[in-house]
């Protein structure tokens, strides 16, 4: 039999290092990029992101060659503010907000139903600390995969766009809120995915949840008459990100700075909840 | 040293640990045996700070676990084979563990060779036996060299080779002076490996001693006698305290009497003995006899093909 390194007689107290941030932190790294499944869902991600953005470069080219011909249609357009090129970088964030959403509450949720939490709050008791180190993982990187590959789909609908004589600058500051807004966003959705992982502790609860909040609340609200619905629709998460990208503020929208504080709002009220949740409860 | 006082569990209306209180030293092997549903994974839980106990304590080295600084250093524990994501290596598993306490790669590598890890390291654990499985949570539980160790079940699914292998490690790891705590429903792994034995049995303590004083402590040594005169000698032997049981037509079996006693009284009256065998009661007898009113699940033989477990009454 092979032995321990230990050969002391007799042991007292542990000595050495113990969990600070930062070494939770750089576990919680280890513990996300060994996963196979996350780094699909994260390649996944890009590509749909660019894929939606050439789709829509080329509809929207043929869209604005139809309008050329038409007269009348170039009057409506040009009533609209004309600028038809600058949200199509983005135009697969539905998708990334939904993948990266699940992300969020997969990554929590397979830690309780494959047993993980146990080794994971064993070595570390305080429970918050790897939440916090998670929550920090899942947010930062779904900003980052959502910013560079929203700028990585304007470079490849570039030369889509201008092939029908459009016009699309990625330096504009419209373009850079557009990238930057919608990536906090789809940070906020994973944060939101990853408190809904620990309050549910299922995968399929947790998803579940999510796509409720997130595609069939919106279009349920809208459906149902009154105008609470019509009201409680504008506080929706989906509903934050036009009045934070606006040019112009639109009636019938929130205000950008009401927008976000709702978005804040859904991030720090599932999250806290998660919080109290994950401390109280057992593992 | 891990002490438990008053340490009371309960899920509902069902008492899962009621109210116990022991001590693990330091030095030896101390074995937590009890039917399955006694409450000794629950009691472990509570020790490593996973499951809040609804009344009571237990302090690991003094304190409760999850106020030691480094954690990891100080208890290390199998809970469960699988408190792994079946999707990450071994490795990865060690070492995002290991990075918790800044523990070094080389030490990961160390446990995975002490546990013999070593083929099968670089593969998801998705595909591990239940013996790897224990293997890789053993390997977890030795990462931070601890002085306290904790193993529920863990000679669950091994191989003859890792029985003895456990057996060996666990008595090793007592003679550093280390807190060896370990559970199992096996009374026979528990003979070969404990010194000392709490017995649990629905969520309460029953017995608490060095494990040859459970084995012998209850009565149990018996003598097996020959003789060619059974009658004669039943006679002669009968009297307080003493009963004998006839197994064979001249097969015997003594209790409340010792050999010597035996041997004495044939000797005495010209009785012929040709065998005289002291048995010692396995400690599987000792534990059936001491837990037989605690098992929760009772197997019944009904009429018919079937035999189901059934609940025993609460």
């Amino acid at each position: 039999m092979s032995t321990t390194t230990v050969d002391r007689k007799s042991i007292r107290n542990s000595v050495g290092p113990g969990p600070s941030f930062h070494r939770v932190l750089n576990s919680e790294f280890i513990k996300f990029r060994t996963l196979m499944s996350t780094l699909i869902l994260l390649a996944s991600t890009a590509l749909v992101m660019v894929g939606f953005a050439a789709l829509s470069a080329w509809g929207t080219g043929q869209f604005a060659e139809q309008v050329a011909n038409d007269p009348e249609a170039a009057a409506a357009m040009a009533a609209q503010g004309g600028d038809l090129a600058v949200s199509i970088p983005t135009s697969g964030i539905s998708f990334a907000q939904l993948i990266l959403g699940s992300l969020g509450v997969l990554l929590m949720s397979s830690e309780f139903t494959t047993g993980m939490a146990r080794s994971t709050f064993a070595a570390v008791p305080k429970r918050l600390s790897p939440f916090l180190a998670k929550l920090i993982v899942v947010m930062v990187s779904s900003f980052l995969l959502t910013a560079v590959s929203t700028y990585i789909a304007g470079l490849v609908s570039l030369p889509i766009v201008d092939n029908y004589g459009l016009k699309l600058d990625l330096g504009s500051s419209q373009s850079v809120k557009l990238l930057l807004v919608n990536s906090i966003y789809v940070a906020a959705v994973a944060a939101i995915g990853m408190a809904l992982g620990t309050i549910v502790r299922n995968s399929a609860g947790g998803i579940m949840s999510l796509v409720g909040l997130l595609f069939v609340a919106p279009i349920a609200f809208q459906l149902i008459p009154g105008d609470f619905f019509k009201e409680a629709n504008k506080y929706l998460p989906t509903s934050t990100i036009s009045p934070l990208t606006a040019v112009e503020h639109v009636p019938e929208t929130l205000e950008a700075w009401q927008a976000g504080l709702v978005l804040g709002a859904w991030v720090v009220v599932p999250v806290a909840l998660a919080m109290i949740l994950l401390k109280k409860r057992d593992v | 040293m891990i002490e438990a006082k008053g340490l009371t569990k309960v899920y509902g209306d069902k008492t899962a640990v009621g109210g116990v209180s022991f001590t693990v030293q330091a030095g030896r092997v101390t074995g937590f045996l009890g039917p399955n549903g006694a409450g000794k994974s629950t009691t472990m839980r509570m020790i490593m700070g996973l499951d809040a106990p609804t009344s009571g304590s237990v302090t690991v080295n003094g304190e409760p676990f999850a106020q030691h600084k480094a954690p990891l250093r100080e208890v290390g524990a199998l809970l469960d084979a699988k408190a792994v994501h079946t999707s990450r290596t071994a490795y990865n598993h060690l070492l995002a563990m290991a990075a918790t306490h800044s523990i070094p790669k080389s030490r990961v590598h160390e446990v995975i060779e002490m546990t013999g890890l070593g083929d099968v390291a670089k593969k998801k654990v998705k595909g591990f036996s239940l013996g790897m499985g224990q293997r890789l949570g053993i390997a977890a539980a030795l990462l931070g060299d601890p002085q306290t160790i904790i193993l529920d079940e863990p000679v669950n699914g091994l191989d003859p080779e890792g029985v003895v292998w456990v057996r060996n490690l666990v008595k090793y790891l007592a003679s550093e002076g280390r807190t060896v705590f370990l559970s199992s429903h096996l009374m026979s792994e528990m003979a070969l490996t404990a010194d000392h034995l709490i017995v649990i049995g629905r969520g309460r303590i029953i017995a608490d001693a060095p494990i040859a004083e459970i084995i012998t402590g209850k009565g149990h040594a018996r003598t097996r006698v020959r003789t060619d005169q059974p009658e004669r000698l039943m006679q002669l032997l009968a009297g307080t305290g003493v009963s004998v049981e006839v197994h064979e037509r001249e097969l015997l079996e003594v209790s409340g009497l010792d050999p010597r006693g035996i041997a004495r009284t044939a000797l005495d009256n010209q009785v012929m003995v040709y065998e005289l065998t002291p048995l010692q009661a396995s400690l599987e007898e000792a534990y059936m006899e001491l837990t037989k009113d605690e098992v929760e699940y009772h197997s019944h033989i009904t009429t018919g093909a079937s035999v189901p477990a059934q609940a025993g009454g609460k």
